[in-house]
């Protein structure tokens, strides 16, 4: 076991400030498998903690328990954030449980002041931006239905109050202009600033971060850096930042100390020693580190701020299957978001191709329509019009299983695996005959117990191995990943592009 | 025609707060609605109450019956709430049914209920020495009523509370995040609906004067879940539209003259027809912009 009282260095910052959260051998099991084992951490205020370590080595289960979601099996859990101590020891004791009040709940670690941000956001997508950060504010008469029904007045005149302080939240955000929008409408980066002012809003001392740039384009990563930056200097809050490996970069400058997560304990470092890895934002980058004979063979610029990159690799052999889109055109309701409207507004359409043994990255900001557009290819959505054509033929007007069934791979970048299925019952399902090395671990386990790089690794091998395999639209195919797994895609590129071509997209690069 | 009407929406109304808002598929409403008809019943015909205290006598033995089952019920979800539902619906069917005993006057301890024989000559609603005898002062009264119940729910929906319930319904486990106690805002939904739904209990017994445990049947309470999901579960319209539309099919049915025996099974396959094509056209109901399949 190993213990952090001896925190090897802080920033000036964080030197004499009080510990907000305090753990103490914290165990967790999951079916033999010991995800935590004998875990004891320190959190001080003004601390910015980046929190790594490889797939499946339970960050996301840290966080969960520090969180309230998840009880571990052992351990106490020490939150100071005010000035009274709500000390938490694990397990707990039967009459603990049949009370009716005192529950170790994720409301509970929210009032002692722990907020938190997910992966996928999560906002309430029926409510506006402005209600979505007006709702967590705390102490609100109006939601006790008798004050409600009966006071109705004083309920109005906090909740103007309310209203106007978290429109002012939003604009200290830059997101004046989109309070009013649906939050279900607003883009991915919106949405991800949107849910940390949702949290602090919460009145979390302590927030926890899940990813909170995947997905982001260099601009978006740029201005939440920014916010992040300020929330800690100007409101004294704690983070604590769980990111991938691709964006670790971005973290480390504004991180006072990194904890990696291995086997079950906790390293603590200071952040300024912890060098950062070779710049790797970029997808080729990454590509070309671990299959040098890469080499990039053109570049297209796409309306909107895109660019199609497309790299070959010297091969001795390609299948002769190549994707061709021709003057598509994808409306989501009255927006057209794959095109453009033409001066006499007649729709443009978007135009590329992919040759054989080719590998190409659609580089798009935020909100382009990627998704979209790989999933207009994939027959996911409907398309107004154009042509996509596989190795010449139309595929169009077929249904997705039937261009599946034609060599068209698509892996989306959301988690769509079926939870309740083994590994293994999904690669069969995918028409996997050779099963990929370094996964064997878990197959025989249930989809929805694996961590999110566990997933997207199963998810990789479905989308590339499967027999049907000419052409692969991969979504963000790397978030997620660790190290190794970016590396052993990276060497099974070959055989990919041996037998078609493929097309990823990635948010656009930041700005260096 | 209106006084159906006005019942209709009370119940649709209050079933959609704990089906649409709170997502927790419910059996038991028409039991709630029988416990608002009978403590009307009982406390107008052996204690001479009036009407205003013998509504809020129902309102308040139902929300507090509603209280005791939300505890019982605490954690469960899914098919396993729509089985705990079914109990307590059985449950008070069934003493409805057999809280009888022949030998004793209706009313008493002994013999509560009149089991299916049910209780007849319930009073027609006076309030302040007024008698509301006639249909228009019975329609009077219940649109008042229905008025104040619509007016009541409008308020909470669009209230900080209305717009929890939005957040919990859309993101459960965000919202606990925030420090949202969802356990505690289900339990406050479930006693705001039974109330509410005992609010109709107590018109219909006022209107129709006789009522039976049939009104505390299972059939009824898939009734009143088939207003919610045609007119459209978890907005305001919604049920407000669907119990129109199931009030009219009847009287459709009726209006082109068709023998009785036959309308009433010519009705029920209209209902299943209805749903059937709701379903595969708006799965989010006739008025709704939230689908049920999502």
């Amino acid at each position: 076991m190993m213990c952090c009282a001896a925190v090897t260095s802080k920033s000036e910052r964080t030197g004499q400030s009080r510990v907000v959260l305090r753990t103490h051998g914290l165990r967790k099991t999951y079916g033999g498998h010991k995800v935590l084992d004998g875990l004891s951490c320190e959190l001080h205020q003004g601390e910015v903690v980046l929190l790594r370590g490889p797939n499946g080595c339970g960050k996301t289960t840290l966080l969960n328990i520090l969180t309230g979601y998840l009880e571990p099996d052992s351990g106490t859990i020490e939150l100071s954030t005010d000035n009274t101590v709500d000390r938490m020891t694990f397990p707990r004791p039967w009459w603990k449980n049949a009370s009716l009040f005192d529950h170790f709940t994720p409301e509970r670690m929210a009032w002692g002041g722990i907020g938190r941000t997910w992966q996928d956001i999560r906002l309430f997508d029926s409510q506006t931006a402005s209600d979505n950060v007006a709702v967590a504010t705390p102490h609100q008469r109006g939601e006790n239905p008798a004050w409600a029904t009966f006071r109705p007045h004083a309920v109005a005149v906090q909740e103007r109050e309310n209203m106007a302080s978290s429109r002012s939240n939003l604009a200290e955000l830059r997101l004046a202009g989109r309070e009013d929008a649906s939050a279900g409408a607003i883009s991915l980066g919106q949405s991800k600033r949107v849910a940390v002012a949702r949290a602090t809003r919460a009145g979390a001392r302590v927030l926890f971060l899940d990813e909170p740039l995947s997905g982001l384009d260099g601009a978006g990563i740029a201005d939440t850096i920014h916010f992040l930056e300020k929330l800690v200097e100007l409101g004294g809050l704690t983070l604590v930042i769980v990111e991938h490996i691709l964006n670790i970069s971005f973290i480390l400058p504004i991180a006072t100390t990194v904890w990696t997560l291995e086997d079950g304990h906790l390293k603590v470092e200071s952040a300024v020693k912890v060098l950062a890895t070779p710049s790797t934002e970029r997808f080729e980058d990454m590509i070309q580190q671990s299959q040098p004979d890469v080499v990039s063979s053109g570049r297209q610029e796409l309306p909107g701020g895109a660019v199609l990159s497309t790299l070959a690799v010297s091969l001795p052999h390609v299948d002769p299957f190549d994707l061709e889109v021709a003057d598509l055109v994808v409306r989501r309701g009255n927006r057209i978001v794959i095109g453009s409207e033409g001066l006499d507004g007649a729709p443009r359409g978007l135009t590329f191709r992919i040759r054989p043994g080719e590998l190409a990255v659609l580089h798009a900001p935020n909100g382009w329509g990627k998704t979209t557009l790989l999933e207009a290819i994939a027959g996911l959505l409907p398309i107004e019009s154009g042509e996509i054509r596989l190795n010449g033929r139309r595929i169009d007007h077929l249904r997705p299983w039937e261009r599946a069934r034609l060599g068209l791979s698509f892996l989306q970048s959301r988690n769509t695996l079926f939870g309740g299925l083994t590994g293994r019952q999904a690669l069969y399902l995918a028409h996997v005959k050779d099963i990929p090395e370094g996964i064997e671990s878990y197959l025989e386990r249930k989809m929805a117990t694996l961590s999110g790089g566990e997933a997207k690794k199963i998810a990789l091998a479905c989308a590339a191995q499967t027999t049907f395999f000419k052409v692969g639209l991969f979504d963000e195919p790397l978030t997620a990943l660790d190290q190794k797994a970016v590396e052993r895609l990276g060497r099974e590129l070959p055989d990919l592009l041996g037998s078609g071509a493929l097309l990823v997209a990635v948010p656009s690069a930041a700005l260096h | 025609m209106l006084i159906y009407l006005d019942i209709y929406v009370v119940v649709a109304i209050s079933l959609n707060l704990v089906v649409g808002y709170c997502g927790l598929l419910t059996l038991a409403h028409s039991g709630y609605f029988a416990i608002g008809s009978y403590a009307y019943a009982l406390v107008t015909l052996r204690l001479g109450w009036g009407f205003i205290p013998a509504v809020l006598f129902g309102m308040v033995a139902a929300a507090v019956l509603s209280l005791f089952v939300s505890l019982a019920t605490w954690r469960l979800k899914g098919d396993f709430f729509v089985m705990a539902s079914l109990a307590v619906q059985a449950l008070i069917l069934s003493a409805a049914n057999n809280w009888f005993d022949s030998s004793a006057p209706v009313g008493t301890w002994r013999n509560l209920t009149n089991g299916p024989f049910g209780i007849s000559a319930i009073p027609k609603p006076a309030i302040a020495g007024i008698q509301f005898d006639t249909i228009g002062g019975v329609a009077t009264v219940s649109t008042v009523l229905a008025g104040l119940c619509v007016l009541v729910t409008w308020n909470l929906l669009t209230s900080p509370w209305g717009r929890v319930l939005q957040a919990v319904r859309d993101d459960e486990l965000a919202a606990r995040g925030l420090g949202k106690n969802s356990r505690l805002l289900k339990v406050q939904v479930f006693a705001v609906a039974s109330g509410m739904v005992a609010v109709a209990g107590a018109i219909y017994s006022s209107y129709v004067g006789y009522i039976d445990p049939s009104i505390a049947s299972t059939d009824f309470s898939i009734l009143m879940l088939c207003m919610v999901v045609v007119g459209g579960a978890a907005n305001f319209r919604g049920p407000l539209v669907g119990a129109a539309v199931l009030l009219a099919i009847p009287e459709l049915l009726r209006f082109v003259k068709i023998p009785d025996a036959m309308a009433g099974q010519l009705r029920l396959m209209a209902f299943g027809l209805l749903l059937v094509l709701l379903m595969h056209f708006r799965p989010q109901g006739l008025a709704g912009r939230y689908r049920m399949d999502r």
